[in-house]
């Protein structure tokens, strides 16, 4: 699951959203019929080696193995051809992760008319884009559905000849454990799992507690204003590194009932809620201790005053996360679909997304999630007071990133199962 | 003369209608629960023939549905929540649709239109309004807290703190009977409003109070008024995933809908979602059933009169 996966949003613009979310709910009968049509062949959880493989039939892919090394299931485009030029490019991408400013620019500069086609979640994304029901040239991607994107042949790989601004990358990323080479993603944005709360009412200091998790299981006082991510992946790796199991990607049934079961209790302790707006609701003195993105909190900083009450600070907003090994971090990618009409343009846009100026304007003036540029250094970043000092531990390098780190990535079919059904298990409140 | 074909053609563009939107839509969700799963797309694969199907998502679904299964706290509580929300709506409806019918004269038309105009804004943004309203602070919250109703809410045990919002039963409950007494109100009023006059002045004449009058005649002739509406209104309840999501968002309050949602949302096992789906109108069918075997009582009942 992902940020941009917000499901319980109050404001405007994320209303709209909502409105969209229900009548795609409402619509679900016609969306399984629209992916009745696809047929795969079915994959086996345990490859010719012995390996254990995702959907896709790749051995699964972890920060601290061997990079994976996807094939190309047809050649890269040539390089130096013509770029296409008119018509429309369509980009697809959760709503609001882009600045529109940015894709205008970039229609501006090519004479194209860029549309955005929103996806809700990326399964659903996938889903339609396989049943064909859009045609996109590009689209936002997840590192843990590249694998089986590739398999059913609906990404693109990539001549990175097009894409010199691969360089700008963090060097974590820019041949990365789940697509080695960049044969078919290049990064966009970064982040961590963590806890934001306010300091005025959470008197706790959770970053020196022993295990800062625990504060959740401590929330007595704080009853009501205490709430998790709504992603079944964050919220059971949150519980199982709490237990100080950093295989956060386990398929152990024995251990994810035990982080279930710990999940539990938070019902009777503090009555937990599960939303992803804590961006807004925790400036907003609304929500005081929330599981947290690391964007959420610099949105939090940037965006501060847009939610909190008048003649507020942002300094009661702190934010902890664990030190790498410990910590949960994601990337978020670009890829080019299948579908295209303009592989070269698309390929450009790839490089566009990575110009440093470009990136850093998405980030800060628009989505606030944090690109994985080299220049963008917390030091900087502080220093010109772009973010606050207390704001340091949300700010990620690349060190963040790379062996040692902990990233939920692709299961196999079953294990995915088993922490499905140990997420309605927490979330049917028994 | 015209030919009979004539009238029963008028029924066409409603068989069509159904078949389309309903029962084709219907069947797939079927085949979905029966069927298989795409392992790297993980999109359904329904099983279209009947011979073709595999029960194991649905025993595994059933098992689940059980007592001490991953759902039976989701199923006892959207239980309990379509009760407590209908009797409520009953409560509240019945008197409202009385006063319409039987009191409201040269305000007939102004007060049907004040109940219609709920249905001219989307459920979903009534129910976000409720959540500006009642976050700590928002106008409701103030005047429930200022007022001290919200204080005896929690000294009843309503609710266990003064924050409607933080994962209530009672505010989704409340929200549920907010956003569909209307649709419980419009049939009883109608149900009410046909009922003949003079068979209440015949009770009266008989010797009835105007209570024994209301409680054998008036309430006998609307009951197909109060199962309709109940129906109309229950049907929905079991199958609502965002209001309790909305307006609460805690794994306290979640019900069944909430389940079906989620495995709809991506993961290997859209089929769970099918299955639960199918089990929840099954349960939907039975009540249909007794609600029509109700209406032909109620209906032969009349008929003695």
């Amino acid at each position: 699951m992902h940020p941009k996966e917000r499901r319980s949003a109050l404001n405007r613009r994320d209303f709209l959203l909502r409105s969209g979310g229900a009548a795609l709910g409402l619509s679900s009968a016609g969306g399984l019929l629209a992916a009745c049509g696809n047929s795969t062949t079915p994959t086996a959880t345990t490859g010719s080696n012995g390996q254990v493989v995702g959907p896709g039939g790749y051995r699964l892919a972890r920060p601290d193995q061997p990079p994976v090394l996807l094939k190309y299931w047809e050649d890269p485009i040539a390089s130096n051809l013509p770029v296409e030029t008119g018509g429309t490019f369509n980009i697809y991408n959760y709503p609001q992760y882009l600045d529109p400013a940015a894709m205008k620019a970039f229609g501006k500069k090519y004479g194209v008319t860029v549309q955005l086609t929103s996806f809700q979640d990326i399964n659903s994304g996938i889903a339609r884009l396989a049943a064909g029901g859009v045609h996109p040239d590009v689209m936002e991607m997840t590192p843990d559905n590249v694998e089986r994107s590739v398999v059913a042949k609906l990404i693109k790989p990539l001549n990175l000849d097009y894409i010199p601004n691969l360089k700008n990358v963090w060097p974590s990323l820019q041949s990365p454990f789940y697509d080695q080479g960049s044969r078919y993603t290049v990064p966009y944005t970064t982040y961590a799992t963590g806890i934001l709360w306010r300091n005025d009412h959470v008197t706790e200091d959770i970053a020196s507690m022993p295990q800062p998790w625990d504060i959740f299981w401590n929330s007595e006082a704080y009853k009501g204003k205490v709430a998790l991510l709504t992603e079944p992946r964050e919220t059971i790796a949150m519980a199982l590194l709490r237990k100080g199991i950093a295989n956060i990607n386990t398929e152990d049934p024995k251990l994810i009932n035990r982080a279930v079961a710990d999940l539990k209790q938070l019902n009777s302790i503090c009555n937990i809620r599960l939303d992803d707006t804590q961006f807004q609701d925790v400036p907003a003195d609304k929500t005081w201790l929330h599981q947290a993105w690391s964007g959420d909190m610099l949105v939090g900083c940037l965006d501060y005053y847009t939610f909190s009450p008048k003649g507020a600070t942002s300094k009661v907003l702190s934010y902890w996360k664990a030190p790498k090994g410990h910590v949960p971090v994601q990337n978020d990618c670009w890829s080019i679909c299948a579908t295209t009409q303009k592989p070269v343009l698309s390929h450009l846009w790839l490089n566009y997304i990575n110009d440093v100026k470009v990136a850093k304007s998405n980030f800060l003036n628009y989505n606030g999630y944090q690109p994985p540029l080299s220049e963008l250094h917390p030091d900087t970043l502080i220093s010109d007071g772009t973010f606050p000092e207390f704001a340091r531990d949300a700010i990620l390098t690349t060190e963040d990133f790379g062996a040692g780190s902990l990233q939920e990535m692709t299961l196999t079919n079953a294990g995915q199962a088993i922490w499905q059904n140990g997420y309605a298990a927490f979330t049917a409140g028994g | 003369m015209y030919p009979k074909w004539l009238w029963s053609s008028f029924s066409l563009p409603g068989v069509v209608w159904l078949v389309l939107l309903f029962l084709v839509p219907m069947y797939a969700v079927i085949g979905v629960a029966f069927g298989s799963v795409d392992p790297i797309l993980q999109t359904p694969l329904p099983a279209w023939n009947p011979l073709d199907w595999n029960i194991g998502w649905m025993d595994q679904v059933l098992h689940e549905l059980a007592p001490g299964g991953i759902y039976w706290a989701a199923v006892v509580r959207t239980l309990w929540y379509v009760a407590i929300s209908l009797a409520l709506c009953l409560l509240i409806g019945y008197p409202v649709a009385y006063y319409i019918s039987r009191h409201a004269h040269r305000t007939k038309a102004t007060l049907l239109i004040l109940l219609i105009l709920p249905f001219w804004i989307s459920y979903l943004m009534r129910m976000l309004a409720w959540v500006n309203l009642l976050s700590p602070g928002g106008y409701a919250d103030t005047i429930l807290r200022d007022t001290g109703v919200s204080r005896l809410a929690v000294d009843l045990g309503l609710i266990t703190q003064t924050n409607w919002l933080s994962g209530q039963s009672a505010t989704v409950i409340l929200a549920l009977v907010y956003g569909y007494i209307p649709y419980l109100i419009l049939p009883l009023y109608a149900a009410l409003d046909r009922i003949d006059k003079s068979h209440l002045e015949a009770a009266r004449d008989l010797g009835a109070s105007p209570f024994q009058a209301f409680l054998r005649v008036t309430l006998p002739l609307s009951k197909t008024g109060i199962l309709g509406g109940s129906v109309l209104i229950a049907l929905p309840m079991f199958g609502d995933y965002y209001t309790p999501d909305v307006i609460s968002s805690a794994p306290s309050t979640t019900m069944i809908g909430n389940q079906i949602d989620y495995y709809f949302h991506g993961g290997p096992q859209p089929t769970v979602g099918a299955a639960i789906t199918v089990v929840l109108s099954i349960f939907l069918t039975i009540m249909m059933g007794y609600y029509i075997w109700a209406v032909r009582q109620a209906s032969k009942q009349l008929e003695t009169l």
